[in-house]
């Protein structure tokens, strides 16, 4: 790389939208760039989604009609063109086609809602259909096609959409910086397992009740999810999330002894049991999240987001119930977030909710014990001493 | 040879005579629901007075009422979007952006030059009110602002106030809530200006940036001083934005018209349209026709759309009064405490449910016998009410208490002042109230004068709940609304809704639409009962459907408990049971005998669960309730600051032993004291000022940090720069 190029990629700024899977990517994109010679300080996201985001920069700019989790992207797209003290000279919004997930090798594909992958497209739309919104502010809008669960063909993708974007790019650098991005997203999924490991850890010898999250990533932001996990957990409850329950072996193996005695997987990962036709990342992680909340004795509760009219999840509505129901576990869904909280009724749900945790929990843990190898690898490790004893 | 072009709106007609290409007649008139009569009633004024001939000149009609009534005339239909941009190709070439604003509807047309001439962008809708002229009519009046007056009221230079865009009856209840907050009229009409505006850019530009000129058309746009400038404060800010230019030398207020004739463009635009029509299409044939219709047609439709009723004949009354006669009709539970000495002497619990119109109290017997109930109508200071409740109790013979439970809004605040044992969630109230009488129960639907609510129970628990309490659609106050408007009393409702032998099909949904549709059919001469029928008949599909968003009743369960003021009403409970059976033929139905009390019994049956009978129950005893000593503020200080409505709130405080007092608060308060906030119109003013938030937030982050939540994990830390490894 020449002296003119580091330089001008020292200075070059990349602006992503916080929404869809880069709630799952995020440190992929981070390490990635950075490993090109540009600044973390010139990376920047726009802000989580919220209605003043989406009236004062994406207003009058959608398009096709979609679930919420698409349309807000219009107020992600105008805030990172128009609302940044120093502007960006990249909008980087990866159409990602497929997902790495901890279930490769053990579902059929790994691949992302359609619509999810083409929303760069869909939203791109209502900036360029009067005047190239882009052009006039100087901005590429670079929405390569990563097929992130096929890591070789990942640097070919990015450097054919980055080429000429950022100064004297080469296709060996653009491999290593995938690498460094599978690395570093690898290594902030460690540290969470790690977290929730300590969590049910403490579960575990302190016998108390915890809560795991059945939802897609994006249901991590505010604006979508709307924190309804957060008000459970003002309740005094930890919560989990799928996407971060620990995966080591022997803990998994402990959790499917049963399944994988009788036959009924080949592997803790394996869910043709319950979800034969496994196309969907983000899918197929939800139904294993259920299958490991209704073994797992401390998880008492399973919470399931899902947007309003989300065509992803409706198939799945019925079978994650039943896997997280028919283990005594309670179970409660919030199937139709859209873009406001409807507050009262949240409240008056989560107190609910808070209501039977309490009184069910200790009767919940003794039954799922009672099916479970006493020999738990969690009570074996030295006591971590984060939580309230 | 003369053209006409009507336009038949939801509602007004609007009608322009022509003859080559001059206006000879204009004219417009509400129709207040008589579509037919009023074009009946202009034809016959267009022949007198301008001379319109049938069989020679030619009848062009487009607008809501146009589809059935064009044909009845030898009319032509024209598509109303059609014959506006038609109108204003001709009238106005340099236009590029048309709203068109009607009673019951709402469009743009967007003008975009291309190489072989201009394309149109059309976008309509017309299944809510929220964004068109009844939206802003309906809550006018109801501030009783006469139309004169409506029409003068300024946009420019006013406060604004968030009032739903979405819906004339959130909107409405929106600017209740202004108006007791003591916002002046004038701030909540130009904040409805605000929100029209508001609803039409967001729901009807799709992307398209709205370029000068613009015209603005329909009754709304042109009879609202305060509507033109509100479109204007937006549009100016808009192409500010976007950095679009106006011609040279034109300013906003140049590019932006609304010409005099805008009622009148899609009846020009049926002119346009028509002169370009092949020879004898469109020659009115008369108003004979129509006529006929008017006197007996309609009404040979109505008899071939009757035939279902509420009631299949007798044999189905007798059948659904042998079944639940008495259940629920009774009326609030009067029970009278049995003579003393035949009572055996048991523990007794009472259960209260603060709600926000009403307290009830309940006492219950260790053995579930229901000993005593009593109501009182909030009178906003919920110690009162609670003093109120109390004394009855005592008065009827209660002594001893052996447990306490609230549940409702009222459950927190009142907790330790009234000694409670427990505060219980509605939801679990009802759902322990309904599973004591129907131990299978699957769903809960209560449905109460101001809100609906679904509970979904499984696994015993209360595992979906649906509350919707801003859509008047599906609940009581509707129905009773109607009753009243026929001078029937509500217990006669059932007899009178069964005498129907046809009922009209109502169309669930908006209850502003379903107004209409009323007076609408009854025109057609639905009698009181027969629309009466028809109402019960609708109100499941609004309670299940439309509020509930419950499509699959199936998936919900097979037992249904139905409760709430409501469903006294046995017109309503035969509609339900028909329409549960239908969907789920092997459902069961049961009424809950204690309708309307089922909160307070639920909370009444936790506090016998929680009892322990070594341990005394928290009850502070009817002469501390009594006696209980308070003051009540209200000052600038107590003015609620969360939002704009600044509700005169009362901070009620009272003297409980133990209490923590607030001395951090504008208005402190001393150890030994607890504070009751009242007269807040929502549930956040319950929490006094930031000086409080920062309190319960503190209390909230403790908690928050003591038990991690790996979601919060991943916004605080997933999008920081990574640590280069190596």
């Amino acid at each position: 790389m020449s002296e003119a190029d580091r330089a001008a990629r020292a200075k070059l700024r990349v602006g992503i939208p916080k929404a869809l899977n880069v709630w799952t990517t995020h440190q992929f994109w981070l390490g990635f760039f950075q490993s090109l010679g540009l600044s973390p300080r010139n990376v920047v996201f726009s802000s989580d989604t919220s209605d003043e985001q989406m009236r004062e920069f994406g207003s009058g700019r959608g398009t096709v009609d979609c679930c919420y989790p698409v349309k807000c992207v219009s107020g992600h797209y105008g805030e990172l063109i128009f609302g940044q003290k120093r502007k960006i000279d990249i909008l980087f919004s990866p159409m990602i086609y497929s997902l790495a997930s901890f279930l490769d090798g053990h579902a059929m594909d790994s691949l992302a809602c359609p619509r999810v992958m083409a929303a760069p497209e869909n939203i791109k739309a209502g900036f360029l259909r009067e005047k190239d919104v882009f052009a006039e502010n100087r901005i590429a809008h670079v929405a390569p096609l990563v097929t992130l669960a096929e890591p070789k063909l990942v640097p070919r993708q990015l450097f054919d959409a980055l080429q000429g974007v950022v100064p004297g790019l080469g296709i060996e650098e653009t491999a290593r910086a995938v690498e460094e991005g599978y690395a570093t997203l690898a290594a902030f999924n460690e540290n969470l397992r790690a977290r929730s490991r300590e969590i049910l850890e403490w579960c575990a010898r302190e016998r108390r009740p915890c809560v795991m999250v059945l939802a897609r990533p994006y249901h991590m932001d505010p604006g979508i999810g709307h924190e309804i996990e957060a008000d459970l957990q003002a309740c005094g409850y930890p919560i989990l999330w799928l996407q971060y329950f620990p995966t080591d072996p022997e803990l998994l193996n402990w959790i499917f002894r049963a399944d994988l005695a009788e036959g009924l997987i080949k592997h803790p990962f394996d869910i043709d049991d319950v979800w034969p036709s496994s196309y969907s990342a983000n899918t197929n992680e939800i139904l294993w999240g259920a299958k490991v909340a209704a073994r797992v004795p401390w998880i008492t509760c399973a919470i399931r987001l899902a947007s309003y009219e989300c065509g992803m999840d409706q198939p799945s509505f019925t079978p994650v119930q039943q896997i997280v129901e028919r283990s005594g576990t309670l179970f409660f869904s919030f199937q139709e977030l859209d873009s406001t909280k409807a507050a009262g009724s949240v409240k008056i749900r989560v107190e609910t909710i808070s209501y039977y945790l309490e009184r069910n929990s200790p009767g919940i843990i003794e039954a799922k014990l009672r099916h479970m190898d006493p020999a738990c690898p969690l009570l074996r490790r030295p006591v971590s001493a984060d939580l309230p004893a | 040879m003369r053209i006409v072009g009507i336009d038949v709106g939801s509602t007004t007609v609007k009608a322009v005579v022509t003859e080559e290409g001059e206006v000879l007649w204009r004219d417009y008139q509400r129709h207040n629901t008589r579509q037919a009569e009023k074009l009946h009633e202009f034809l016959g004024r267009m022949e007198a007075e301008a001379g319109l001939t049938p069989d020679e000149d030619l009848v062009f009609l487009t607008g809501s009422g146009a589809g059935l009534t064009a044909p009845m005339v030898g009319g032509k239909l024209i598509q109303e979007v059609v014959a506006v941009a038609a109108a204003v190709e001709k009238l106005h070439p340099d236009v590029r952006f048309v709203s068109e604003i009607g009673g019951e509807d709402m469009k743009t047309i967007f003008f975009t030059e291309s190489g072989a001439g201009k394309t149109k962008q059309v976008y309509m809708q017309s299944a809510c009110s929220g964004g068109t002229g009844t939206f802003i009519e309906k809550t006018a009046r109801k501030l009783r602002i006469p139309a004169e007056e409506l029409a003068d009221m300024p946009y420019d230079g006013m406060s604004l106030h968030k009032v739903s865009s979405k819906c004339g009856i959130f909107a409405e209840t929106d600017a209740n809530t202004l108006l007791k907050g003591g916002v002046p009229v004038g701030e909540i009409i130009a904040s409805l200006f605000e929100a029209v505006v508001y609803q039409n850019l967001a729901t009807l530009t799709k992307g398209n940036t709205p370029q000068p000129e613009v015209l603005l058309l329909g009754g709304p746009n042109l009879f609202f001083r305060g509507l033109q400038q509100a479109w204007r404060h937006h549009l100016a800010n808009l192409w500010e934005e976007r950095g679009v230019t106006l011609p040279e030398g034109l300013t906003v207020a140049d590019v932006i018209r609304v010409p005099e004739e805008a009622l009148y463009y899609a009846a020009l635009g049926c002119v346009e349209i028509g002169r370009g029509e092949a020879e004898g299409i469109g020659r009115y044939t008369g108003s004979g026709k129509l006529r006929w219709w008017i006197d007996e047609g309609q009404h040979e439709a109505k008899a071939k759309e009757g035939g279902k009723a509420l009631a299949r004949g007798a044999d189905d009354i007798r059948r659904f009064e042998a079944e639940y006669r008495g259940s629920g009709a009774a009326g609030p539970a009067t029970a009278k405490p049995a003579p003393k000495a035949a009572r055996e002497p048991e523990p007794l619990f009472i259960g209260c449910d603060f709600g926000s119109t009403t307290a009830k109290a309940v006492v219950l017997s260790a053995s579930g016998d229901m000993r005593f109930t009593t109501y009182v109508q909030s009178r906003g200071n919920p110690i009162e009410d609670a003093k109120s409740l109390f004394r009855d109790i005592h008065l009827s013979g209660v002594e001893d208490v052996a447990g306490l439970a609230l549940t409702g809004y009222g459950k927190d605040l009142l907790k330790d002042i009234l000694g409670a044992d427990i505060g219980v969630v509605e939801t679990v109230a009802h759902a322990k109230s309904a599973l004591d009488i129907f131990p299978e129960a699957d769903v809960i639907c209560d449905v109460g004068g101001t809100d609906v609510k679904i509970m979904i129970l499984r696994q015993g628990t209360v595992a979906d709940f649906r509350l919707n309490s801003q859509c008047s659609s599906g609940n009581g106050a509707f129905l009773q609304g109607v009753a009243e408007r026929y001078g029937i009393e509500l217990e006669d409702y059932a007899a009178k809704a069964f005498e129907a032998k046809s009922m009209p099909s109502l169309a669930m949904g908006c209850g502003v639409f379903l107004q209409s549709d009323i007076v609408n059919q009854q025109r057609k001469g639905w009698s009181a009962e027969e629309i009466m029928a028809s109402l019960a008949a609708v109100l499941p599909m609004n309670v299940w459907i439309y509020a509930g968003q419950l499509q699959n009743l199936r998936a919900a369960g097979r037992r249904f408990v139905l409760q709430g003021g409501t469903h006294r009403n046995m017109a309503v409970v035969k509609a339900q049971v028909d329409f549960i059976k239908a969907k789920v033929p092997e459902a069961e139905v049961i009424i809950h005998p204690h309708s309307g009390e089922a909160g307070a019994i639920g909370a009444a049956l936790c506090a016998r669960e929680a009892w322990d009978p070594d341990r005394p129950s928290r009850f502070a005893g009817f002469a501390r309730i009594e006696a209980l000593n308070y003051r009540s503020t209200t000052s600038e200080d107590t003015v609620c600051t969360w939002c704009a409505v600044n509700c005169k709130r009362a901070f009620i405080d009272v003297e409980v032993t133990g209490a923590e007092g607030r001395a951090w608060s504008k208005v402190p308060l001393e150890p030994g004291w607890e504070r009751v906030i009242s007269g807040n119109s929502c549930p956040k003013g319950l929490v006094e000022d930031a000086n409080e938030m920062r309190v319960v937030k503190e209390e909230m982050e403790e908690q928050r940090r003591a038990y991690p939540n790996l979601g919060e994990v991943v916004r605080e830390t997933a999008f920081r720069r990574a640590v280069v490894r190596g």
